[in-house]
């Protein structure tokens, strides 16, 4: 993965928020004001994820709100480290509720030019040593650190 | 020796944009079923995309992240495992069985 898609200002840590919604719409409001996409991103992620939730039973569970690629400036990866996990609902089984702790938000302008970061995005996904590692970092850099660190270990 | 020719068979990979998680599964899928001796060729749509796809072409096998319909009388697996990486040998061998099924 092209690391430039993960910017330092798209990593919040201790996110406190009392819903999957607000959570969607704090991360996707750093990515607006990060200027790698457009304003309606924002409600547009917000929507999809009530409609395709994206929650997975990852070793800790996570989230990765998207959508679709026309409010995509530049292609982009956001992550949430919440204070309180709050719930979401499964990808592919709604009705099955998760209630995950670390949120990736992906912003894909061309799912077969960023093939590389979706198959990056997968291989980070199932490193729980990494999911831990995020989870218990201090502060962005340690976030970030730790990305670069899975993704060059491989 | 010569190698034994890959098998080639068609998966219609569905996610809710019928884009991102998609193209996750549809590469995760070539990758695993290519190790099987397949030679997998895939499209990525949406839920209402479905139908149409499969009026217009035959495909082997429906791999959904999002829930589906009516799957139009293709054989459909849950991909999630596919992401997570948790359910990634079941999801093999159900393939596997379901293009055996068929004769592939």
């Amino acid at each position: 993965m092209d690391l430039e898609m993960l910017n330092k200002d798209l990593i919040l840590l201790d996110l406190d928020c009392g819903s999957s919604d607000e959570v969607i719409r704090t991360l996707a409001g750093r990515f607006v004001e990060a200027g790698v996409v457009r304003e309606s991103f924002v409600e547009a992620v917000a929507h999809r994820e009530t409609v395709f939730p994206t929650a997975l039973p990852a070793e800790i569970p996570i989230a990765i709100p998207h959508t679709a690629s026309e409010h995509v400036i530049t292609p982009a990866v956001g992550i949430a480290v919440l204070r309180h996990p709050v719930e979401f609902c499964q990808m592919g089984s709604p009705e099955v509720k998760l209630r995950p702790e670390l949120i990736f938000m992906l912003a894909i302008k061309d799912p077969k030019a960023q093939i590389g970061l979706l198959r990056q995005m997968m291989k980070l996904i199932q490193n729980g040593e990494l999911l831990r590692g995020i989870k218990e970092a201090r502060d962005a850099g340690e976030v970030y650190d730790r990305f670069l660190a899975a993704i060059k270990g491989e | 020796m010569a190698k034994k020719p890959k098998i080639p068979v068609k998966i219609l990979s569905i996610c809710g944009s019928g884009v991102v998680t998609s193209s996750m599964v549809a590469n995760k899928i070539v990758e695993l079923l290519g190790d099987e001796g397949y030679d997998v060729s895939t499209v990525e749509a949406n839920p209402s995309e479905l139908e149409g796809y499969c009026m217009r072409e035959k495909f082997d096998l429906i791999a959904y992240s999002s829930p589906i319909g009516d799957p139009c009388g293709v054989p459909a697996l849950n991909a999630i495992g596919l992401i997570t990486g948790m359910g990634e040998e079941e999801f093999v061998e159900q393939a596997i069985e379901i293009f055996k099924n068929a004769g592939k």
